[in-house]
């Protein structure tokens, strides 16, 4: 575990947050790795009780922001909000939702009424 | 009915109906309520395709439509009077006179068509029963010479197919009307059960919607979207409480399908948002978190779609 390329950015937050410790694992490295998002950095989110991942898609000039949480959780709409609010109000969050099976899903909540893509 | 009456809105069983055409016209078009019709042909009930009077409208729309003094309600039952004496008297009287006017119509007919057998028969049809009508007169006349008791003059004026038809066997119809709105004892416009406030209809227990946050938080959100200009109709279809409309829902399809989320604290489950996410966005629509704070009086959203990747 310690030998993981991951291991050494997240450690801070393992410590801080150890329930969030499993999805925020395992959003990073698919962001990073498999997604492979540039500039990527952790971000604090301490009013959610876990970091957030900061980078910008491939081909893309703006930063998004990943909050990861895990199936089994219990969230809220104000968590949600509050998510947006503390991330320095972006349109759009993508909630990374993982499972225990390693599979991840991404959605993108944006603040407000927002018309769906064509 | 005058642009600035208020529409009736006609409960019965803490459920409204509008009956009148033109005030389902005005709430569609002035007003953006669209409700569901939901009236059919008593012959053919199964039929769901073309559905008339009467609209029934949501809770939801009922609360906004009150409160924005669109409308008013009608506790239905209370309209209907005791009939007085001669209330009475005169409906019995049109009843009878009714019952008399079918059958002098009918004994009418009756006359005509024994005046002029012919008119509505063909040539040959004609000719059968004439064949017909002389066999029998030839028979009855044998009887009567061969038997020992002259014939009457009743049987020797009429043959059998002349033979009126008593009333009885005539019959009758009893109309029933379809709408309340003729009978004299009937009186909707009555103060005793017209009612402009939500908290009177409550006390009395004929409207009790919202009564619970839920329910609250729900009115709250519908009159927030229809007055950003979203139309609103049911979202059972695709798992929500509500389909938003950018428009009239026959011009436009909906952008979002909506669930209530009661306060900020409320438990959402991350499953939630994969399947209305999911389904959503395999239904080219987004789906709209709509969330209540009954401490501040205020409503927000959230719109989710898939993330596109991962």
């Amino acid at each position: 575990m310690e030998d993981h390329p991951s291991y050494p950015v997240l450690l801070p937050y393992f410590s801080k947050y150890p329930r969030a410790a499993g999805s925020l694992f395992q959003a990073y490295t698919d962001i990073v790795y498999s997604q492979q998002w540039l500039d990527t950095e952790v971000v604090d989110l301490e009013r959610c009780g876990r970091a957030a991942i900061k980078g910008r898609r491939k081909n893309e000039e703006t930063f998004s922001y990943v909050v990861p949480c895990a199936l089994m959780e219990n969230i809220s709409f104000g968590w949600l909000k509050t998510a947006l609010a503390d991330l320095s109000s972006p349109p759009a969050i993508y909630l990374a939702i993982t499972t225990d099976d390693s599979s991840i899903v991404y959605y993108k909540i944006s603040d407000g009424i927002v018309k769906p893509t064509m | 009915m005058a642009a600035h009456d208020p529409i009736p809105l006609i409960l019965a069983q803490n459920t409204a109906f509008v009956w009148d055409v033109d005030d389902i016209a005005t709430l569609r078009t002035k007003h953006g309520i669209c409700g569901v019709l939901s009236g059919t042909l008593p012959h053919l009930s199964q039929q769901n395709v073309f559905l008339g009077v009467p609209l029934i409208l949501m809770p939801e729309e009922v609360v906004y439509l009150v409160q924005k003094e669109i409308a008013v309600l009608i506790d239905d039952p209370a309209a209907y009077s005791t009939p007085s004496n001669f209330d009475l008297t005169s409906w019995i009287t049109a009843q009878e006179e009714s019952v008399e006017h079918q059958l002098s119509i009918a004994q009418m007919k009756e006359r005509k068509e024994r005046l002029a057998p012919g008119r509505a028969m063909s040539e040959e049809a004609s000719r059968k029963r004439r064949e017909r009508e002389e066999r029998n007169t030839r028979a009855i006349s044998e009887t009567t010479n061969g038997g020992t008791e002259p014939r009457s003059t009743f049987t020797s004026a009429l043959s059998p197919a002349q033979a009126p038809i008593s009333s009885a066997a005539a019959g009758y119809t009893v109309l029933i009307p379809t709408e309340s709105n003729k009978l004299p004892w009937y009186q909707p416009s009555n103060e005793r059960c017209v009612y402009t406030l939500l908290a009177d209809t409550k006390k009395k227990g004929i409207w009790t919607f919202p009564s619970t946050l839920h329910e609250c938080a729900r009115c709250s959100i519908f009159r927030d979207l229809r007055e950003k200009g979203y139309y609103i109709g049911g979202g059972i279809k695709f798992g929500g409480e509500y389909l938003v409309y950018p428009g009239d829902p026959l011009r436009y399809h909906s952008h979002f399908v909506a669930s209530v989320h009661e306060s900020p604290v409320s438990t959402l489950h991350p499953m939630e948002v994969v399947a209305h996410g999911r389904l959503g966005t395999a239904t080219k629509k987004a789906h709209l978190l709509c969330g209540w704070d009954d401490e501040t009086k205020e409503v927000s959203y959230l719109s989710i779609e898939w993330g596109g990747f991962g």
